[in-house]
């Protein structure tokens, strides 16, 4: 019988392996978006760029607003970040603190918001996003995506985690809930109501299904969408642009990971013991 | 007690509303739409009773497009719940080194854009100039035209996909192996119960009601993740071969202009989601909501 | 004034049922510790005075006004809680004095408050740690700072005591009493360690499986309980209980025989019981090697050492019991007699097991001098 040794060192070597593959393209990337394209076509396989270059970025840069589109994509980030952040917290909060009669019905309710396809919902929604004059504005973005039943979800497993005998001393100071919310839980939960944010916020960055559907000019383009413009089934032109144009929009997700990245993990790794 | 539930419902009721607006209420529409004839622009929409339905059952094309996507949900499980199970149990129970690095290092494509994995795949992948291909063609090995080739289409799009979906079931499916007690594997391994059926028989089913879960939001939320790369590299083709149902309904709707068939095959879809929903309650869910 | 009164109070959850029929009247002012065995429903009767538990039926008064259903905030009521539950992200001064600041005190009382109840409870210094800075003991003293600032006219504590190591629970004892002193408030007090319900209560309230057993002084709750559970729980070694078969002026142990006097034989007959059981403290048990009249034969089953003295473990007929003894010169298998004093037993009703009472004179001048009283 293999020693625990032999067994642990193959499958360090096959992890290995493994990451990478899984992140050779990353890596690729960030070499070839600063190769020249002539350069690009003998030497595909190697990731340093022998003669390193900004042309393909300069490229980008000079075929699109980029700061616009970056801006664009940050906002849409942003805004719908913290408005989601804020509704998850309130219903979060409902769904803990108070009893209700109805509340498991409720709760069957969110839980099956996630198991609607888009399919489902895009017709209606373009029709009324239509309606309302915002195809083309990255307000028309934001608007169907302001609730989030996993926010909720995960807000309520950190305010559970909250010893109940604490809101107990609260309500027999007579705190409203007001207080109560904003004194005692929300300080409580801020490292997931954080992560949770970070989520958020990265999801929406790299989104493309629904803002392919709602942005048509490149001014109010956000990154994702921006990058589809080079991609070609075939192969072809604008390959290096189009690895710059990959790292640019991967950068902001990439670095929010490296920055947060325990919160990040965190989070989901305790949603998912039930 | 009543100003209790006021309280609770204005708590809810953002939250409740933008759910009403774009979700139940497009849903509502959209079993609406199902029974119409309609190309989203004509002020007149034609009744049509149940037609769309019968035409998509009788359609050959939607029968290829249920077929694609039953193997894109074979391959998306396999990659993504399978794998992604067998390596938390390696790195949680029988490695003993390096766990938080192997985490942090898997998930990492999981905060990048599937547009991005995309083109970088696409690239990568290229039959004729990409790495891949010239690697292969040392062992003399061709790479067959994916963007074409029914099957293979699929398969590379799936690893697309899975490539940024991976991480993140690795470290749901690694926070409940690690929640195994670790008594049991200690007393199995004593017994020298070999590693696979530490797996099988110990890890597995103490983790069942966290793998179900992924399991399921693997086939929910993989299939419509699946857009992306359909829609930005084949568009569904080619002929269908690379179609599923999710990208089928949009490729209805606005391509095609047949809101009604679109409605009714996404009204189809849910169906089979819905029941997912209820299998979710029913083996994750007891009692979540407790009482406080 | 502020009296506490539970009216047929019951509690349940569905199915169970963790209080029933409570009446209980708790004096203005007065240190009441509620005491029993785990799941009596002792905390969940003081969750009911502070609002936390809905009364499921019947009527609780507080101050003679109905309170049943009024939310906690409305209630005048301080709680320490058994895990102190003090608010981690806050320094203790702000633990201390939030549900003041919340209530609009006026500054200047608030501050005079805090420094009062920091004075006291020894936590100057303090005032800008955080709880988790703070040893168990501190901890426990900013959590009964919290609740003396509010001035309440309700003082409950949830085994308040029971995460402080045993020199710690001494001095908190005192502190306890020390603020009941200060403020006069009507203190209920949960525990389930019978010293410290013995030292700090002026009276106490034993409860077992949701129902109230007895409620007197500590005194009359160790000499003359008022029934075989009370008996039992109260004390350590825990009393004897021996059934036994009533004759006249006899109590029939198997074939022994034990004399009572006519007073003993009033009682039962006034009573209006037809079967007894016996119960005898062990301390009041004398043990002896040689035959004494109206002694009871045994044997020696065991002998433990327990520091202050020796429990030495007999089988009376069909029974064990336990006496204590200072020398533990005893030998298993050998036969001892045991005396009990008249002045000392009790005799419970076998069917109802409450006390049938004591005769004039009984109990009369015994007094708690095993227990530190602090009165």
């Amino acid at each position: 019988m293999r020693t625990r040794l032999q067994i642990g060192g193959i499958w360090h070597v096959v992890l290995i392996l493994f990451l990478v593959l899984m992140l050779y393209p990353l890596i690729y990337a960030l070499g070839n978006s600063f190769k020249s394209l002539s350069e690009s076509y003998g030497t595909t396989l190697n990731v340093l760029p022998k003669l390193f270059t900004l042309e393909n970025y300069q490229a980008f840069f000079n075929s699109l607003p980029v700061i616009r589109i970056t801006l664009n994509t940050f906002f849409l980030g942003a805004v719908t970040t913290i408005v989601k952040l804020v509704t998850s917290f309130l219903a979060a909060y409902a769904f803990v603190y108070f009893r209700v009669k109805y509340k498991p019905a409720l709760y069957f309710l969110l839980i099956s918001t996630i198991f609607v396809p888009f399919t489902v919902t895009m017709i209606p929604n373009y029709l009324f996003i239509s309606r309302l004059g915002l195809i083309d504005s990255v307000w028309g973005a934001i608007l169907p995506q302001l609730a989030d039943a996993i926010g909720i979800f995960l807000i309520t497993q950190s305010m559970r985690g909250i010893p109940y005998s604490l809101i107990e001393v609260a309500r027999l100071d007579r705190l409203p809930h007001r207080r109560i919310m904003l004194d005692i839980v929300l300080p409580l939960v801020r490292p997931a109501v954080t992560s949770t944010g970070i989520w958020f916020f990265i999801t929406t960055w790299n989104e493309y299904v629904w803002p392919v559907l709602i942005l048509k000019s490149t001014e109010q383009y956000t990154l994702p969408l921006a990058l589809q413009m080079y991609i070609s089934a075939e192969g072809g032109t604008n390959f290096t642009v189009a690895m710059a144009v990959s790292v640019v929009t991967m950068a902001i997700p990439l670095a929010l990971y490296i920055m947060f990245q325990r919160y990040i993990i965190g989070t989901f790794a305790s949603s998912g013991i039930k | 007690m009543n100003r209790e539930t006021i309280k609770f419902y204005l708590l809810l009721l953002p939250s409740l509303a933008i759910f009403l607006l774009f979700v139940f209420w497009p849903f509502a529409y959209s079993v609406y739409l199902s029974f119409f004839d309609w190309n989203m622009i004509s002020p007149e929409k034609k009744f049509v009773g149940l037609q769309n339905y019968i035409d998509i059952i009788k359609d050959p094309i939607s029968y290829k497009v249920l077929v694609n996507t039953f193997i894109y949900i074979g391959v998306l499980l396999l990659m993504n719940c399978i794998i992604p199970y067998i390596f938390a149990f390696v790195i949680d129970v029988v490695l003993k080194r390096f766990k938080n690095f192997y985490k942090t290092a898997l998930f990492l494509p999981a905060v990048i854009s599937l547009v991005v994995g995309s083109i970088l795949f696409t690239w990568l992948l290229n039959p004729v100039s990409g790495p891949v291909a010239i690697i292969l063609g040392w062992f003399d090995v061709t790479m067959p035209m994916w963007t074409k080739t029914d099957g293979w289409v699929i398969v590379i799009l799936c690893l697309i996909t899975s490539w940024k979906v991976f991480g993140y079931n690795f470290i749901v499916l690694y926070a409940a192996v690690n929640g195994v007690d670790r008594e049991l594997i200690e007393a199995a391994r004593l017994d020298r119960v070999p590693a696979r059926k530490i797996f099988m028989k110990i890890v597995l089913p103490l983790s069942s009601a966290t793998g179900i879960y992924v399991l399921i939001i693997t086939v929910v939320q993989g299939l419509q993740y699946m857009f992306t790369p359909i829609k930005i590299i084949t568009q569904g083709g080619p002929n269908y071969a690379s179609s599923n149902a999710i990208y089928h309904a949009f490729h209805e709707a606005f391509v095609l202009y047949r809101t009604g068939h679109s409605a009714a095959l996404s009204i189809l879809t849910m169906l089979i989601f819905f029941i997912l929903l209820l299998l979710e309650f029913k083996f994750v869910e007891k009692g979540v909501y407790y009482e406080n | 004034m502020a009296e506490i009164k539970f009216e047929h109070v019951s509690k349940s959850y569905g199915e169970t049922h963790v209080v029933k029929d409570l009446q209980l009247h708790i004096r203005s002012g007065e240190r009441l510790v509620l005491l029993g065995p785990s799941g009596c429903g002792k905390s969940t009767t003081l969750r009911m005075i502070a609002g936390l538990e809905e009364i499921t039926a019947g009527k609780l008064f507080l101050g003679n006004c109905e309170m049943t259903k009024v939310p906690s905030g409305e209630r005048d009521v301080a709680m320490v809680f058994q895990n102190y539950a003090l608010y981690p992200h806050m320094t203790v001064a702000k633990n201390i004095t939030y549900g003041l600041s919340v209530q609009k005190v006026p500054k200047l009382e608030i501050k005079k408050r805090l420094e009062l109840a920091l004075e006291m409870l020894q936590l100057n210094g303090l005032e800008n740690r955080l709880p988790k800075d703070l040893s168990g003991g501190q901890r426990q003293r900013v959590a009964l700072a919290r609740a003396v600032v509010k001035r309440s006219k309700f003082f409950l504590l949830d085994e308040p005591l029971s995460n402080l190591d045993a020199k710690l629970r001494v001095t908190a004892r005192k502190e306890l009493v020390n603020i009941h002193e200060r403020f006069g408030q009507t203190f209920v007090y949960v525990t389930h360690d019978q010293i410290e319900a013995m030292t700090v209560g002026q009276r106490i309230a034993i409860m077992n499986e949701g129902r109230l057993q007895m409620i007197d002084t500590p005194e009359n709750v160790y000499h003359k309980p008022a029934n075989i559970f009370t008996a039992q729980f109260i004390g350590s070694p825990p009393t004897n209980i021996i059934p036994v078969k009533w004759e006249g002026r006899v109590l029939w142990i198997g074939s022994q025989q034990f004399n009572m006097n006519e007073a003993w034989e009033e009682q039962i007959v006034q009573a209006g019981c037809t079967e007894v059981v016996l119960g005898i403290r062990p301390e009041h048990l004398q043990l002896t090697k040689d035959p004494v009249p109206d002694a009871l034969q045994c044997t020696v089953i065991n002998v433990e050492n327990q520091g202050r003295s020796y429990g030495v473990y007999l089988q009376l007929n069909e029974t064990e019991i336990i006496a204590l003894s200072d020398n533990g010169a005893w030998i298993p298998g050998e036969t001892v007699y045991v005396q009990a004093a008249l002045e000392r037993m009790h005799l419970f009703d076998k069917a109802t097991t409450e006390t049938i009472g004591y005769p004039e004179g009984v109990h009369a001048d015994d007094h708690l001098h095993q227990h530190e009283c602090v009165h």
